[in-house]
């Protein structure tokens, strides 16, 4: 369970739109806002080098201090991210109490390898990375972890998973969180290359052949005409 | 592997322009590794099947690839000393219209070291710059 809060500097925006959010992310900060519990949003701007260590160890809630303010506690609602699609660009920060019930959702820590993955041409896939969790707001895990040494045939659901005291997972019981696949060789020869390449695919609107235009059908009119 | 698809409306297509980055597919989705194009390019299904030969020949069965992009637009082309004119040319091949940011491959089920080689031996084969990825932040 996650009990530390780390606390956050911010200050607050004056000047909004996409050119100054850019000024500010070239001088290391990360465009954020805070909003939630009745009060008017706030757009601040925090620290990104510290946010994303934070985001990256898994924490969810933040002490945000905005300079000339008292500070709020806050619950990561939102990323939002650029072109390359791993890159936050702005964050989305919820005002929240420490025993208001929330859903989140957490990133799953996969450990060990089950007996059934061991064979030639087994491979271990992950169909979930992360569980979403209905939970108390101190209650959130930094991630959890899902051991696959015992595992039971050849998938583990949501269902068997062991949550803590408190945690109760809103995703689908019967999802699979991770299963135990054989990988089949497909043909890599250049033989199976020519023959997919050679292959047409089937034109939806194209026209169907007419007995009267086709070679042979269409002639006899035309030379009846000339006559 | 199927270079190209199995039904479509219309046999030719125009050129089109690819501006812009991707919006969509470009983020890793299904593995834990991807392998993400940082131009724009047309990617011929042959392309494509040279970079999965690749990865499949270096992970010798041992993770799960999977091909984020499908070739589905005709590319046609006049045969060569051919005069101008007389109409549209035949298909010449099908390709995947990859914009910066999409995510062309992706692995799973292997540490991150042999991703890393492997998706190096498919970044050989592509004709365009690309770099590798992981999953991104979960909230």
């Amino acid at each position: 369970m996650s009990h530390e809060v780390p606390v956050l500097e911010a200050q607050p925006r004056e000047r909004l739109g996409t050119r100054y959010a850019k000024r500010l992310r070239l001088k290391g900060q990360l465009p954020a806002v805070i909003y939630g519990h009745g009060s008017e949003p706030t757009p601040v701007s925090v620290n990104e080098k510290l946010m994303l260590s934070a985001l990256r160890r898994g924490l969810h809630v933040f002490e945000i201090k905005v300079s000339g303010g008292a500070s709020e506690t806050c619950l990561v609602k939102e990323l939002q991210f650029g072109w390359q699609g791993d890159n936050v660009v702005h964050v989305d920060l919820t005002r929240v109490n420490l025993d208001e019930m929330v859903t989140v959702s957490v990133t799953i820590n996969f450990i060990g390898t089950p007996e059934s993955a061991k064979r030639i041409g087994a491979v271990l896939t992950h169909d979930i990375s992360e569980l979403e969790l209905h939970c108390k707001v101190r209650d959130i895990p930094e991630s959890i972890r899902v051991d696959l040494t015992n595992m039971v045939g050849d998938i583990m659901t949501v269902a068997q998973l062991k949550l803590a005291a408190g945690l109760t997972a809103v995703s689908n019981p019967h999802a699979a969180l991770a299963r135990v696949v054989v990988v089949l060789e497909e043909a890599t020869g250049e033989a199976a290359t020519t023959a997919a390449t050679l292959a047409e695919p089937e034109v939806l609107t194209a026209k169907k052949e007419d007995p009267a235009t086709a070679p042979g059908g269409g002639d006899d009119k035309k030379a009846d005409k000339k006559k | 592997m199927k270079l190209l698809p199995s039904r479509v409306k219309y046999r030719k297509q125009q050129r089109g322009k690819m501006k812009g980055c991707a919006t969509r597919g470009n983020y890793v989705a299904f593995g834990d590794y991807g392998l993400q194009s940082l131009g724009t390019v047309w990617l011929s299904g042959r392309q494509i099947d040279a970079g999965r030969i690749a990865a499949q020949h270096f992970l010798r069965r041992q993770g799960k690839l999977y091909i984020r992009v499908f070739p589905e637009k005709p590319i046609s082309k006049k045969p060569l000393e051919t005069r101008m004119g007389t109409g549209k040319a035949e298909v010449e091949y099908w390709a995947a219209r990859v914009k910066p940011g999409t995510i062309l491959f992706e692995v799973e089920g292997v540490p991150e070291d042999l991703a890393k080689q492997a998706l190096a031996r498919v970044a050989h084969k592509m004709p365009v710059r690309c770099r590798m990825v992981s999953r991104r932040l979960a909230v």
